[in-house]
């Protein structure tokens, strides 16, 4: 419960420091603030897969349908997520580069990602048993996670990018006022500690539907 | 469990020849791929006319003809075993990873026939300038174990689900979006004469990460 209030307020605080206390860049303007919403969900996107493919590498080591439950929620809600990126993205580049959409390498990757989680999902929809659903999507998972580098390595050759460069290189990080960085990364605690307490509902949600599952397929009532 | 079966080259080998025997008796399969290829080719023919020099278009247009029809067509493998109810003998007889490096040759033996027919129908219809020959059949043979590789193990896993014929391509695209994009930008690069060394070493490092990890997968195909 104090973990929920504190979630609360401090994204709510961030969303305050956002408007009224970090400065505007110039070129962007008033837009500035959407990159407090649209860097964190971009983040959270990536974590959220890394986190399903770690669950599903060991459900197939361990066979624990536990791992089963973290790999598919983790997915629903790293879908969630990209569409949050990739739609603000969007509009932020209809402001800035005056196109919604045009395949820079950053809006390639992350229809990669929403590919791959959409793919994964209808996978799963599509398979009759647990069990078996919870080994193919693991398999599938594992197999999309192997070709998600060569996307970094080949896109960037074919298309030109506007995007800038991420947040963590060396020469970006004078460029960038330190308060508006100070917003942004506590806009990405918030995101993560969003993520971490949607993950637990869903996981507990899972849980009961599995205990319910089994009560009935065993004839007795919950 | 897994497995009871040799898991040896012979077994493999034998797999392959079983696969082409079967292949070769109906050529169903085969049949409906090369029309589908030769379906598609038409259409992307019919539709843009002689293209000339605009080699970006045709590389790009040369690799969707083939990922369409080996998207229309590498499933088959798997969905045959378990429409005829011949998976289960299939797995007492074999390991499930020399099944799969079975199915895996004669995925790449199916492709490699149907690019013997497009390829060429699809130079002669689009023109173009003339190829630089290595590079361009380096990246062809490269692309086709790509695309042989990915899609045996994907056409595993989607043999085993509701959707099946339906579900694979979707399935299979975003696995296949690296190694089409550095496909594409290879083919357009050998067009234009410029040097292709960084997309082969894409496509081979993508062909061997694909494998590798299939190999290890291929052990958890089939349990129940």
């Amino acid at each position: 419960m104090i973990w929920r209030v504190l979630l609360l307020v401090w994204i709510a605080a961030a969303i305050v420091a956002g408007f009224a206390w970090a400065p505007l860049v110039p070129v962007l303007q008033e837009t500035t603030r959407v990159f407090y919403f649209h860097f964190p969900s971009a983040l959270v996107t990536v974590i959220a897969l890394a986190w399903s493919m770690l669950h599903s590498v060991l459900y197939l080591a361990r066979r624990d349908l536990r791992h089963d439950d973290h790999a598919a929620v983790a997915a629903e809600l790293g879908l969630l997520f990209c569409i949050g990126a990739a739609v603000s993205g969007s509009m932020w580049a209809k402001a800035m580069w005056g196109a919604y959409w045009n395949w820079d390498p950053r809006e390639t990757s992350i229809f990669f990602l929403l590919l791959i989680y959409g793919a994964y999902l209808a996978l799963r929809t599509s398979v009759e048993g647990v069990e078996r659903r919870a080994r193919l999507s693991a398999i599938y998972s594992v197999a999309a996670f192997v070709t998600v580098p060569f996307l970094i390595f080949v896109v960037p050759r074919i298309y030109d990018s506007l995007h800038p460069d991420p947040l963590f290189n060396q020469r970006g990080k004078a460029d960038i006022d330190p308060r508006i960085m100070l917003v942004a990364f506590a806009m990405v605690v918030g995101f993560t500690g969003l993520f971490a307490w949607l993950l637990s509902l869903r996981l507990r949600l899972a849980r009961v539907e599995r205990r319910r599952l089994e009560a009935r397929t065993t004839g007795s009532d919950l | 469990m897994p497995s009871n079966g040799s898991n040896s080259a012979a077994a493999v080998w034998a797999i392959l020849r079983k696969e082409c025997r079967s292949e070769w008796r109906t050529r169903y399969g085969l049949n409906a791929a090369l029309l589908f290829a030769v379906t598609t080719l038409t259409v992307v023919s019919f539709s843009v006319g002689r293209l000339g020099n605009r080699t970006d278009i045709l590389a790009a247009l040369l690799w969707i003809v083939l990922l369409f029809a080996a998207l229309a067509s590498l499933s088959h493998a798997f969905v045959r075993e378990v429409e005829g109810h011949t998976l289960t003998l299939l797995r007492l007889v074999a390991s499930p990873t020399s099944i799969a490096l079975g199915k895996l040759l004669f995925n790449l033996l199916f492709l490699l026939v149907l690019e013997v027919v497009t390829v060429p129908l699809f130079l002669m219809l689009m023109g173009g300038p003339p190829l630089s020959w290595g590079p361009f059949l380096g990246l062809l043979a490269l692309g086709s174990v790509a695309l042989a590789a990915s899609s045996t193990l994907v056409g595993a896993v989607i043999s085993q689900t509701r959707g099946r014929g339906a579900l694979f391509a979707g399935v299979s695209f975003p696995l296949l979006l690296p190694m089409l994009a550095a496909a594409v930008s290879g083919t357009r690069a050998q067009w234009q004469g410029d040097p292709v060394g960084a997309e082969v070493r894409i496509l081979a490092a993508y062909t061997a990460a694909v494998l590798a990890v299939s190999l290890l997968l291929y052990d958890h195909l089939w349990e129940d």
